[in-house]
């Protein structure tokens, strides 16, 4: 976590040695008057050269990032598309690979309606896929709030909240086995009944509502998260092999976990804030407290049939593990310090086809350029 | 050393005493700048959620929140200078500023998209590397930050154009080709009227803030993206565009009464773009006051 170091005596000094060029952090020094800080600098680090600026900070006005800060600093590492070279190989590797042969189209056209399968107990990958289908709409609502100009920081925030939480996604379906046309077909062409979207869904339309999702679906997917990083050590290696997951899961989970409480972190500030402003108060508390009593569904989800990579023979999450996650969920919940939640005592389960019409019209605008295209051509 | 000095002008950082010309000039370069970004970026908005692949999606996403930043860090350096961001947004709902032409359309079609953006992004390339060699520092850096996300979008339309004309059928490449044809010249009105003649009277030129010419950013605009877009395996018409044996581009002047009309919120999409920014700030307020009073 950032945090505000304590050496109130100490002083970081930057300097700019070229117009035009930035300022270079050069070093640090020890000041106990806080008027002597910038003349003692130059006299330690402007000795040399012609300094254009010279600027001094005390180091317990900073906030600085701290060791374990380093995965989420690593922006190329997480969001490799967003490089130049992302597009350029993309369309080099394509180019290089015979035309994809593309399968039909699953799902809506094909008859292929029925993927349920509750005769059995719902697996930690069942559990996944239903909460990357929430993490994928929410990521779409959020994408439509960047130019919300709500604030222009506030806007580049909820930028990068969502295209993590598409890529959250996205990582959740290659680990359930997914390649990406398989991917696509899953969120794109899916009709609305095959979804399995928590009801939180249908309630993601204003910003208070925003918050309020986007503090729930952080809170269960690090909840899951870490379940599934704890369930993954103890299972040990030999039971990783297509079945439920294993330490093979091990870093990309925590990868997801570390930048879901990070997520929940920016929710929980701004439940604080509209819950304590009085022209929010009453619009918030009526959309946290809708949000959170369809929350009780966030683990769960029904089977899945085992198509499309989604392991058979998963072992079963079962009611207990159901009840547990609950009840973590609703300890990271209440924690938000808004008002109060109205998360169920116990968990529910979730239902296929709901989502209202926030899913629907997310759905069909997804599918307007896709349909009118050959299967295949997109990647 | 800035080829700014080179060029003979003195620069200024925020803090350095320098002429109300330039302070004002530099306001007003990053205020409107800040403008177009943040409204401009509305017409590949109308697009996030139609773009057909998980990656698509991701790539436009990361688009968009880079215009925003865009619009942000050239806000910042207009809000330094005395301009509140505040006042970006809303003078240009009250008339006081307008948006550039190309943003007072919309795309018709998926097939426009890549095109549009290809010419668009690689236009403000171009105007970017001019005006960072302007006397104001925190702008000039502010674009240089700009101009090196806004590779990754120009790589970004190349690949949407590409998808399309390689893997699309004959009545989908000829969108795309119409596409092109619809919004070069587009382009080239929006990078200005012809100022050969006159640029050494325009004192924004004089002070160092503008250190090239219309002329001269169109000429270098199109040097650098005709190659590409023959490349791609678009047909340039010359009626729009053709190369002299000087090597210099003629082109179809634009009728620029008309594009001061679309300018003046008479195009297409301008009362669309207006509405937008209208109702997302009415509708926010108090979200934003919360955010603000409670920090």
């Amino acid at each position: 976590m950032p945090h505000i170091p304590t050496d109130s005596d100490v002083y970081e000094v930057f300097a700019q040695s070229g117009h035009g060029t930035a300022l270079n952090h050069v070093g640090s020094i020890v000041s106990p008057r806080p008027d002597a800080a910038w003349h003692l600098a130059k006299e330690t680090y402007g000795r040399r050269d012609d300094l254009v600026k010279l600027w001094v900070v005390r180091r317990t006005d900073m906030i600085v990032s701290s060791a374990d800060d380093r995965g989420l600093l690593a922006a190329k590492t997480r969001m490799p598309y967003r490089q130049p070279g992302f597009p350029t190989a993309r369309r080099r590797d394509r180019s290089a690979s015979p035309p994809a042969v593309a399968a039909p189209r699953e799902g809506r056209d094909s008859g292929l309606t029925e993927r349920r399968d509750d005769a059995r107990e719902p697996g930690l990958t069942d559990l996944w896929l239903a909460l990357a289908d929430d993490l994928f709409v929410l990521g779409n609502r959020l994408g439509e709030h960047i130019v919300d100009y709500i604030d222009l920081e506030e806007a580049l925030a909820v930028g990068s909240i969502g295209q993590e939480a598409l890529a959250h996604a996205g990582t959740i379906l290659v680990l359930c086995g997914f390649d990406q046309p398989a991917a696509d077909a899953r969120f794109f062409d899916r009709a609305q009944a095959q979804w399995q979207v928590s009801r939180v869904v249908e309630r993601l339309t204003d910003w208070p509502s925003l918050v309020a999702g986007g503090l729930v679906i952080a809170a269960a997917v690090a909840v899951l998260a870490e379940q599934t990083a704890e369930a993954a050590q103890t299972a040990g290696a030999e039971q990783t092999a297509g079945a439920e997951p294993g330490a093979a899961w091990l870093p990309a989970i925590t990868a997801i976990r570390d930048e879901q409480l990070v997520h929940l972190d920016h929710w929980r500030r701004w439940a604080r804030a509209l819950a304590a402003w009085p022209e929010t108060r009453t619009e918030f508390a009526r959309a946290y407290a809708e949000v959170t009593e369809r929350a009780g569904d966030m683990f769960g989800a029904r089977p899945q049939s085992p198509a499309q990579g989604v392991p058979a023979g998963a072992a079963p999450a079962g009611p207990a593990l159901a009840v547990t996650l609950h009840e973590r969920l609703a300890a990271l919940v209440g924690e938000n310090g808004g008002p109060g939640s109205r998360l169920p005592d116990g968990p529910g389960t979730r239902t296929w086809g709901v989502g209202g019409s926030a899913l629907a019209d997310s759905l069909s605008r997804g599918r307007t350029v896709r349909d009118e295209y050959a299967p295949g051509v997109f990647s | 050393m800035p080829m700014a000095t080179a060029a003979g002008h003195r620069c200024y950082e925020l803090w350095d005493p320098m002429p109300d010309e330039v302070r004002e000039g530099a306001r007003r370069f990053a205020a409107v700048q800040a403008l177009n970004e943040l409204v401009g970026v509305l017409q590949y908005v109308e697009w996030l959620d139609r773009a057909p692949s998980h990656t698509r999606r991701q790539m436009l996403m990361a688009k968009i929140q880079d215009e925003v930043g865009h619009g942000h860090v050239v806000a910042r350096v207009a809000e330094d200078l005395g301009m509140p961001r505040e006042r970006i947004l809303l003078d240009y709902l009250e008339g006081r500023t307008k948006i550039h032409n190309i943003f007072h359309y919309s795309f018709a079609t998926w097939e426009e998209v890549g095109p549009g953006l290809l010419l668009t992004n690689s236009a403000a390339i171009t105007q970017f590397q001019s005006l960072a060699k302007g006397v104001y520092l925190p702008y000039a850096r502010a674009l240089r930050k700009v101009e090196r996300e806004e590779s990754f979008h120009y790589q970004h339309a190349l690949d949407l154009t590409h998808e399309i004309l390689t893997h699309g059928d004959a009545e989908q490449r000829r969108r795309v080709q119409e596409g092109f044809e619809l919004w070069l010249p587009r382009i080239l009105a929006y990078l200005g009227p012809p100022d050969t003649d006159t640029l050494h009277t325009n004192r924004m030129w004089q002070v160092g803030l503008k250190p090239d010419g219309n002329d001269e950013v169109r000429q270098a605009w199109l040097n650098k993206i005709i190659p590409v877009v023959r490349k791609l395996g678009l047909h340039v018409d010359p009626a729009l565009v053709r190369q002299a044996p000087s090597g210099e581009w003629e082109f179809e002047m634009p009728d620029w009464a008309q594009v001061k009309k679309v300018i003046a919120n008479g195009g297409p999409s301008s009362q669309r773009r207006l509405d937008w920014v209208r109702r997302a700030l009415d509708r926010n307020a108090p979200y934003r006051r919360a955010l603000q009073g409670v920090a």
